[in-house]
């Protein structure tokens, strides 16, 4: 039988859809997610700039939004360092050391992400609220908690729990102890070893913990809804002052605060994508 | 040697004292003593109490929406999700890498930005929302809104679960069904297919998981109209506001019960999914 | 590679080479036992090949004497002195892993300047001194020129000395080489080799070092130590061993 008589395929695999199906795939696929992921994006950029540029500047420069911010900033800044420390002990341990439990321990630190935020907002209330455990002793004592800064900072430090740690104990763990041990033997203390040896080595992966923590701590909504009172001007986040403008009919307003979050969080993905991408090129 | 030395490896290397300390210290500061006061104080309510709060008609018809909801976003995500997995991985066209970050987006965007975002556009008169208005289909205030949320908050964990599981597919085998005469469709169907199946489970648990929880991406677009489309977190939050502790605590023991029972079931594909292929 | 040249090392950098006893020393990870009542003498100034088919326990012993295992009975004495009194840091030991574990994320130079520059501010030498150190270093081991490059841009063998660089620079009194040339093709293999027993020579370091490879060990080594699971089944100067081999077990591995 001679070559002619078989069917010439599109130039390629022997086993691969047709160009068509493909097409018909890709076409499919970017409506979708056209649709569904880039519209919304578009959607908080063209709301955001309805009234103008002014308008946008405006709505930032509002007292009550500016507090907003300022208070969004302040949690992160409490709740990411905490995090971030945590991460890297965890990791330590985890990656470091052979113990019996690793694989509780890991899971249990994977818990705050499977609960809903609602949830995770109300164990505080439960604990710190006026009927919580300790909402008489608190009460007596005159401290706030709940309704009031501390109460989110714990919320959001629940929610945002495994960020730093989830990046960083696979790549230390496939990393090895080799470089470790190396520098003990040259004289190396356990500090000076962390430090100069272990952190460099995964500075990247610290960094996109640190980003993807910081952007989920900023932007978390569901479980500082129930912990924060809604207490205009004292105790709303940014994703709170963009509720209640919204629900304000605000719209513009509204969309001009959540833009700054959207920016925040196509930088944080800007920043992972890049920091795989490199990791990719030098393993490839 | 210490006593340590009874549960784990003795390593050269220093400081696992002070790093296990610090670790399950802060666990259980900021993690397990919160959940512990839920598990806590349901456990208090006792198991008819809960068994009765759950089958007031409000709160069921809210369990009903949330669960429905979930597990159809969670179904739509894993149909949408694998072929997008697959053209992400497999084509090559202008704009890939864009959108294969793209996919990402629901796990930076905070979920009120999502929310007010998708409630425009879904809105009668937003863009989606007029466009859909004039085929009789709406969208925003209704159980399908909330549908759409689910679907984008979903939608990453399905692609990102079943991505690596293709990158590492053999086309050998691929080419070695097609030389037995199998048409591509059937190559796809019973060669591809069943190598992915486990990873696409872990991610339809994982976005069921996620939906099932979600509440800022959901509540602008909802209408939040009880007995229709009220979901159960912020059925919590009503019940808190009207200082009814009890009924909210029986709804998020539930919740939590489902989360835990999902983290069960997504261990368990996972492992046997390790066992079965050597994949995740 | 050229051949490498003959080996300058000043005499002043190495102490007193020591005398490592390992007595009755066991050791099981889990349930099977890697080290089985291991005794052993090295000379003050030996090149001991521990030789042996994996498994062998050859690898766990040598970490035990830097100090990255404990042994689980008996005891490993330098001089006299039981090392269990020592850290991992005060041992001195130089140790050359079997992967290199250079620091990936560090040039060569401040790879090898490492071990002197952890140490503490009262006993750290002088910028300059660690500079020159590091240059000495990088002369006898044939790595001019390649001060700043990173490990990830160099061959086996230039990562190899770079490995061992970093382990003199900080003046061992004990040499410690798990499989040195493992990953390296036969050619190179054999010319480095050679160039292990220049350095011995010049720096007088008690050294010991792991092999598979009988060909390696028979033709460098003052003495070989052949294991098997766990036990040495001979010690001896290659020809002795390969006169007499003591069992049916090291005459076939000798061949």
């Amino acid at each position: 039988m001679s070559d002619a008589a078989l069917p010439r395929r599109a130039a390629g695999r022997v086993a691969d859809e047709t160009p068509l199906a493909k097409t018909l795939a890709i076409a499919v696929s970017l409506v979708f997610l056209g649709v569904f992921f880039l519209a919304p994006l578009v959607v908080v950029i063209a709301e955001a700039l309805a009234k103008g540029l002014a308008g946008f500047v405006d709505a930032i420069l509002e007292p009550d939004a500016l507090a907003a911010i300022a208070l969004t900033f302040t949690i992160a800044a409490i709740v990411v360092p905490l995090n971030a420390a945590f991460g890297l002990a965890a990791a330590w341990a985890i990656a470091k050391f052979d113990f019996a439990g690793k694989n509780l321990l890991t899971t249990l630190i994977d818990l705050p992400f499977s609960v809903s935020p609602v949830v995770s907002g109300l164990v505080f209330v439960l604990l710190f609220g006026a009927q919580g455990w300790f909402g008489d002793w608190l009460a007596a004592h005159h401290i706030k908690i709940v309704f009031a800064m501390p109460g989110i900072a714990l919320a959001t430090l629940f929610v945002t729990f495994p960020f730093v740690a989830r990046e960083l104990i696979p790549l230390m763990q496939s990393q090895g102890t080799a470089e470790e041990e190396a520098a003990l033997t040259l004289g190396a203390s356990g500090w000076k070893t962390f430090l100069t040896v272990t952190l460099p080595n995964v500075k990247w992966a610290l960094l996109t913990g640190v980003l993807l923590c910081n952007a989920r701590a900023m932007g978390e909504f569901g479980a500082v809804s129930v912990v924060s009172g809604h207490i205009r001007g004292v105790t709303n986040t940014i994703p709170l002052q963009v509720e209640i403008l919204y629900n304000e009919y605000s719209i513009a307003a509204a969309f001009s605060l959540a833009s700054l979050l959207a920016l925040l969080a196509l930088v944080t993905l800007g920043v992972k994508y890049a920091v795989e991408a490199r990791a990719g090129a030098r393993a490839g | 040697m210490s006593r340590l030395a009874v549960w784990r490896r003795p390593s050269p290397l220093p400081g696992f004292g002070l790093a296990m300390g610090v670790t399950l210290a802060y666990l259980a500061l900021v993690v397990l003593i919160p959940l512990s006061a839920l598990v806590i104080r349901a456990s208090g309510l006792g198991a008819a109490k809960i068994a009765a709060i759950a089958l007031d008609a409000r709160v069921l018809a809210a369990l009903r929406v949330t669960f429905g909801v979930a597990f159809a976003a969670a179904a739509i995500d894993v149909l949408f999700g694998l072929l997008i997995a697959w053209v992400l991985t497999r084509y090559r066209f202008p704009g890939r890498r864009f959108f294969d970050a793209l996919v990402d987006l629901p796990f930076a965007l905070p979920t009120a930005v999502a929310g007010i975002s998708l409630a425009t556009l879904y809105a009668p008169n937003g863009v989606f929302g007029a466009a859909l208005a004039r085929i009789g289909v709406r969208v925003a205030f209704t159980p399908w809104g909330i549908l759409v949320a689910l679907i984008f908050v979903g939608l990453p964990f399905v692609v990102r679960t079943v991505q690596p599981i293709i990158e590492e597919l053999e086309r050998e085998l691929e080419e070695a069904s097609a030389t037995l005469g199998a048409s591509r469709l059937q190559t796809l169907r019973r060669v591809a297919l069943p190598q992915i199946a486990p990873a696409l489970l872990t991610g339809m648990a994982l976005a069921f998981a996620r939906g099932v929880g979600e509440y800022g991406s959901v509540i602008f677009i909802a209408g939040n109209i009880a007995y229709v489309s009220e979901i159960a977190p912020l059925l919590i939050i009503v019940k808190l506001e009207e200082y009814d502790y009890d009924g909210a605590t029986a709804i998020a023991a539930i919740m939590l019960a489902v989360s835990f029972a999902m983290l069960f079931v997504i261990n368990a594909t996972q492992s046997w999914s390790r066992r079965r292929l050597g994949l995740v | 590679m050229p051949a490498p040249a003959r080996v300058e090392a000043p005499a002043r950098y190495y102490g007193q080479p020591r005398t490592i006893s390992i007595e009755g020393v066991s050791k099981s990870f889990g349930e099977g036992a890697v080290l089985d009542a291991i005794n052993l003498e090295i000379e003050p100034g030996e090149l001991l090949a521990l030789l042996g088919p994996s498994g062998s326990g050859k690898t766990t012993l040598l970490r035990l004497i830097a100090g990255l295992e404990t042994a689980d009975k008996g005891a490993v004495r330098f001089d006299g002195e039981d090392a269990s009194d020592f850290t991992v840091q005060q041992r001195r030991v130089g140790f050359v892993f079997q992967s290199y574990a250079l620091f990936r994320h560090m040039s060569v130079a401040a790879n090898i300047a490492y071990g002197l520059t952890v140490r503490p501010r009262r006993s750290r030498p002088l910028r300059e001194v660690i500079a020159g150190r590091v240059a000495e270093l990088m002369v006898m081991m044939q790595l001019g020129g390649l001060e700043r490059r990173y490990p990830s841009e160099l061959s086996g063998g230039q990562r190899q000395r770079v490995a061992l660089a970093r382990a003199l620079a900080i003046e061992p009194r004990v040499l410690l080489l798990d499989e040195p040339f493992g990953a390296l093709d036969a050619k190179v293999r054999k010319d480095l080799r050679k160039w292990l027993r220049e350095i011995h020579d010049r720096t007088g370091l008690t050294t010991v070092f792991v092999t598979h490879d009988q060909a390696e060990a028979m033709e460098i080594a003052d003495r070989v130590a052949i294991l098997n699971g766990g036990r040495i089944e001979q010690i001896g100067r290659p020809a002795e061993v390969r006169a007499t081999p003591a069992s049916a077990f090291v005459a076939d591995f000798l061949d």
